[in-house]
């Protein structure tokens, strides 16, 4: 499992186009020891209120058992996910 | 002000005059709240029965967490609060959206008069039942409804709920609701709250501008969401001509 261990798992994002149904289509998969933990989607919609952050589309595993933020940055999200997944 | 609130019931149920003559006897407090303040916080002592005669206000719980979730709203006419009185301590908070106009009816004033008037606890029962009503399908609405028609089905219930106080001019009300209210409300986070607002614009279905919502194909919209009015009972029923009654508009002078 991603997180298994008491120590930083290596967190490696891989670009990927993802259908949202809304202009919001550039994509990060979100690899965790080489497990899919996540999908993070960077708000693109003139609507949303922070535009250009990026938002975790989807959570599988432990993440999906907390409430993700939506991130600034990249590096923002990445800590993130790997300070959840250090067990 | 106690005739609005005798209007307010008498929209539910005939009362005689002995029971407006009791209704008479008390004096509510009326109250301006700014918006986003708390009338109620969760664990306190409730003590006076709300009834929002203008603007928006909501129920809600905050988890450990951070996150709101929101039960009810709000809308000029509701009682907040209606059985609270009888709780020894607050389970869940209420609190303001927008600026408000409210009337506080002391807790000895229902306790005196629901025990003399029958048809005074019979119109109080009216509007706890309807308060249910709606709970029920808020909770169809998060368990069972996809996210876009969530939120269809919500801003169709406001507009009956506000046209039926008079709030609503072609098909156009009042929209202090933010995102995140919205969200709160609904079960979905910001982002799906956006993504829908597009999507229903895109559709043609609804314009929001302003904090103004206008919904531009109301049949299209009820459809959209397979929207059922029967639970707001505002129509069919043996009172419908006197729940029309814009008692509301007539008390806004104070």
């Amino acid at each position: 499992m991603a997180g298994q261990d008491n120590v930083e798992p290596l967190v490696v994002l891989r670009p990927i186009s993802v259908d949202t149904g809304s202009p919001d289509r550039v994509g990060m998969l979100v690899i965790a020891n080489g497990f899919l933990v996540a999908v993070l989607v960077r708000l693109d919609a003139p609507e949303h209120e922070r535009r250009g952050a990026w938002y975790m589309e989807v959570r599988l595993g432990q993440l999906a058992k907390v409430r993700p933020p939506v991130f600034d940055t990249l590096e923002n999200a990445t800590r993130w996910v790997r300070q959840r997944l250090r067990g | 002000m106690q005739d609005a609130l005798i209007r307010k019931l008498e929209s539910f149920e005939e009362l005689s005059d002995a029971d407006r003559a009791a209704l008479r006897t008390f004096v509510p407090r009326l109250r301006q709240v700014p918006a986003r303040i708390d009338l109620i916080q969760e664990g306190d002592v409730p003590g006076d029965v709300h009834l929002i005669l203008d603007g928006f206000a909501c129920r809600y719980k905050v988890l450990p967490d951070g996150q709101r979730q929101i039960m009810a709203f709000f809308v000029p006419g509701d009682f907040c609060d209606l059985n609270i009185f009888i709780l020894d301590q607050m389970d869940h908070a209420i609190g303001t959206i927008s600026p408000c106009k409210t009337v506080e009816i002391p807790r000895h004033a229902i306790e005196e008069i629901t025990a003399n008037h029958p048809r005074v606890t019979r119109a109080l029962m009216w509007c706890a039942l309807v308060d249910e009503a709606v709970l029920r399908e808020w909770l169809v609405n998060i368990g069972g409804r996809q996210a876009d028609q969530r939120i269809a089905h919500l801003f169709c219930e406001l507009l009956l709920r506000l046209d039926a106080v008079g709030r609503v001019t072609d098909n156009s009300y009042a929209f202090p609701f933010t995102q995140t209210d919205i969200a709160d409300a609904v079960g979905l986070s910001d982002v799906q709250v956006s993504r829908t607002l597009r999507e229903l614009r895109a559709l043609g279905l609804i314009h929001l501008k302003r904090r103004v919502l206008t919904i531009l194909d109301v049949e299209q919209l009820k459809a959209y969401c397979g929207f059922n009015p029967n639970y707001l009972h505002l129509r069919n029923a043996r009172w419908s001509s006197r729940r029309q009654v814009p008692w509301l508009s007539s008390v806004q002078g104070g």
